[in-house]
């Protein structure tokens, strides 16, 4: 594996008010290809900001985010917009799909931001979408809407989408979230799945221990800092402190 | 997909508030709609008058009761009191008086002006001739209600009021019993020298129809520049045939229910009803038409007329020269131009259009306002998915986009429905202040409504659009994406 994220003082300090809170205190990291990294860490520690920054969605105060070498908070908003579509597949713990689209048109919907949509290849895509629901075993679904969908079929819903672009890193938030633990297995078996089948670089951030056992690496987090490599990740989160 | 697609089915996520926003458009663009079409509609119809009536005077007794007298006795039937003058009368000796000083004020009037001046490249016009129409009002019982009966000369009635034509029945055929020299006086000629020369028409009986045509003279054809021109031919006509004889106004005949060949009894004297004359959106459309002679007769006014309509058909004829001639010259009378009368009526039409514009306007930036409020927490409740799109790769220009287009393709829906409304509504206005316009659907007033509904869309939306697009990613997830 080779490095593919690298961050070198990473610092994000946000103003509420008249107070400023330091969300991250300077974090140098490095991820290589193909990893499965999970963060984990109190409410507050800093991950999920570190996470949005590595995925050009929150600007660092300080720092720089390389992804294959190149500092994305360099690129202007349409040049940022269009690292997002292509190189990143997001998800999200809510709100991520669109009501009033269909399983397949959700899957597909990052397409309208990105010139493909107005190329040929548009119909390519669409079978892809299809292809990608089918190895998710939604291929009964394509034309149903979020709402007839259970929680874990929207997570599925909500990986084709990550996919659908074929990016190299998927950035999950809380991706089992608020669901039972039959799902959340079930979800999570698909993020190896992903990993090992289409070698994406799978960051997530979750609260929940069971994600330990899926991941490659683990990266415990605590007011603004990081702890990589951890003895013991339970231990370390539950105390809230480990060696470095 | 499109960002279009994307655009519509977000549009049909939120029926209620959508509803609400359109709602507002509609009535917005409803409202300025109709404003526009009744006064445009009023305007024309004024405007029409004046090409109908503007070169004509209407000459009636210097009195100032007339009007008054007239509104007790025309409430029923919604007179233009206007041209109705009753209990004053001018006695039928003083017409030459009234057309000589009228012939005199147009000739030095027109000379004075000059034709040729006045319409540069023309070298030649004729003046159509002056004619003038006796009527006598007056209130009678006709079939035991209260009406106003007009007696005319028919055949000078039809000179004046050329727009004129009936419904149902003929116009009277017997032409040997008028006296038609009298009703035209002079035909004008204008040389390239700006001279004008005043011939007598003269009359001659069409042999195919039997009808009084009005010839043409050889002295009012003259060659000027190389070039013939010709008078313009008379219009045909047809006198009465009888003394009993009544025409009636189009809506005095609905509603009484009157259909010809039907017998009316005038002050207790049958008539019958020859003819029903389309409706002019004038006083005409609630009278009983009778013969002048006969109406003389019947309301012992033998001599004496209500008024005289004057109309003379030349460019730029100086009536309100005439009017003020008549004014000044011949006693017991007065001359009112009913160019003046339009004009009045115009600018009237006007100033309520600008207050009413004014009061639309505000209701238009008030509903903008209301848009707009409704708008931003619309936008502001959908702003997780706006980081979603975000997310995905949506821009800044595309986040625009997807708001503009929604509020466009609203705003059109909208402006659609505006329109409509606004068309009833103008309708409806037109009927219940009658206002006699011909309502139209107008492709200019089509597009104003769909321009207005796209722009109160737009312009309600443009901003929190614009902070919305440029919120940042993590602001719109603050409560998820935790730090």
């Amino acid at each position: 594996m080779s490095e593919f994220i690298e961050t070198r003082g990473l610092k994000k300090i946000y103003c509420v008010g008249e107070q400023s809170v330091e969300a991250l205190k300077g974090v140098d990291l490095e991820i290589a290809q193909g990893d499965f990294v999970v963060f984990m860490g109190h409410s507050g520690s800093g991950k999920t900001t570190l996470v949005s920054t590595i995925g050009g969605l929150t600007r660092p105060t300080e720092g720089t985010v390389l992804i294959e070498g190149n500092d994305i908070w360099k690129l202007n908003d349409k040049q940022l917009s269009n690292f997002r579509n292509r190189k990143i597949g997001f998800m999200f713990q809510a709100f991520s799909l669109l009501p009033t689209l269909n399983v397949l048109n959700n899957v597909v919907m990052p397409l309208i931001f990105s010139n493909a949509s107005q190329k040929k290849d548009t119909d390519r895509l669409r079978s892809k979408a299809i292809s990608l629901l089918a190895d998710l075993e939604m291929e009964k679904k394509i034309n149903s809407f979020p709402s007839e969908l259970s929680g874990g079929e929207q997570r599925r819903v909500a990986i084709a989408r990550a996919l659908i672009n074929d990016p190299e890193i998927i950035l999950a938030d809380e991706p089992t979230g608020e669901l039972d633990i039959r799902t959340e297995r079930e979800v999570m078996d698909i993020f190896s799945h992903i990993n090992d089948t289409y070698q994406k670089t799978l960051i997530v951030v979750s609260h929940s221990l069971t994600w330990l056992e899926k991941a490659k690496t683990i990266i415990v987090m605590k007011e603004g800092l990081l702890f990589k490599d951890v003895d013991d990740p339970v231990e370390a989160i539950m105390e809230g402190v480990c060696k470095r | 997909m499109s960002i279009l697609k994307l655009s519509i089915l977000e549009l049909t996520r939120r029926p209620k508030k959508n509803m609400v926003i359109a709602s507002a458009i509609v009535i917005s663009v409803a409202l300025l709609t109709s404003l526009s079409i009744v006064s445009d509609s009023a305007n024309l119809a004024i405007m029409e008058i004046i090409a109908k009536t503007g070169h004509t005077l209407t000459v009636r007794p210097a009195v100032s009761s007339a009007s008054a007298d007239a509104k007790e006795g025309s409430s029923e039937f919604k007179l233009t009191t206007s041209e109705v003058v009753l209990g004053s009368y001018i006695p039928e000796t003083a017409v030459p008086e009234i057309m000589k000083y009228y012939e005199k004020a147009i000739k030095e009037g027109w000379e004075k002006k000059g034709g040729l001046v006045s319409n540069p490249g023309i070298p030649g016009i004729y003046l159509e001739p002056a004619t003038w129409a006796p009527r006598l009002f007056e209130k009678a019982e006709v079939d035991g209600s209260e009406a106003i009966v007009t007696g005319i000369d028919i055949h000078k009635e039809y000179f004046v009021r050329f727009w004129w034509s009936l419904t149902c029945g003929n116009w009277p055929s017997n032409v040997t019993t008028m006296n038609v020299n009298t009703n035209i006086s002079a035909i004008y000629t204008m040389s390239s020298d700006g001279k004008v020369a005043v011939d007598k028409a003269e009359y001659g009986v069409d042999s195919s129809s039997g009808r009084v045509i009005a010839v043409e003279k050889k002295a009012a054809k003259t060659e000027m520049h190389g070039k013939t021109h010709k008078a313009a031919p008379m219009r045909p006509m047809e006198t009465m045939e009888g003394w009993d004889d009544a025409y009636l106004g189009g809506a005095y005949a609905k509603a009484r229910d009157l259909k010809l060949g039907d017998k009316l009894a005038v002050n207790k004297t049958a008539f019958t009803v020859r003819g029903i004359l389309e409706e002019t959106n004038s006083a005409d459309d609630y009278m009983v038409f009778i013969p002048l002679r006969t109406a003389q007769r019947l309301f012992h006014k033998e001599g004496f007329i209500s008024l005289v309509s004057v109309r003379a058909m030349c460019p730029n004829c100086p009536v309100g020269d005439a009017m003020v001639e008549l004014n000044k010259n011949v006693t017991g009378i007065t001359a009112v131009s009913q160019l003046d009368v339009a004009g009045v009526q115009f600018d009237f039409f006007n100033m309520l259009y600008k207050f009413l514009l004014a009061v639309v306007v505000s209701t238009i930036a008030v509903g903008i306002f209301s848009i707009f409020n409704i708008v931003t927490g619309s936008l502001y409740a959908r702003i997780r998915e706006i980081g979603m799109l975000k997310a995905i790769g949506a821009s800044r220009f595309q986040l625009f986009s997807i708001f503009i287009f929604e509020h466009f393709i609203l705003g059109l829906a909208a402006g659609i429905g505006g329109y409509l409304l606004g068309l009833g509504m103008a309708y409806i206005l037109n009927t219940l202040l009658d206002i006699g316009a011909v309502i139209q659907i107008a492709p200019n007033f089509i597009w104003r409504a769909l321009l207005l509904g796209i722009v109160c869309s737009i312009v309600a939306i443009i901003y929190p659009a614009y902070k919305l697009s440029k919120l940042k990613i993590t602001e719109t997830f603050r409560t998820q994406w935790e730090t």
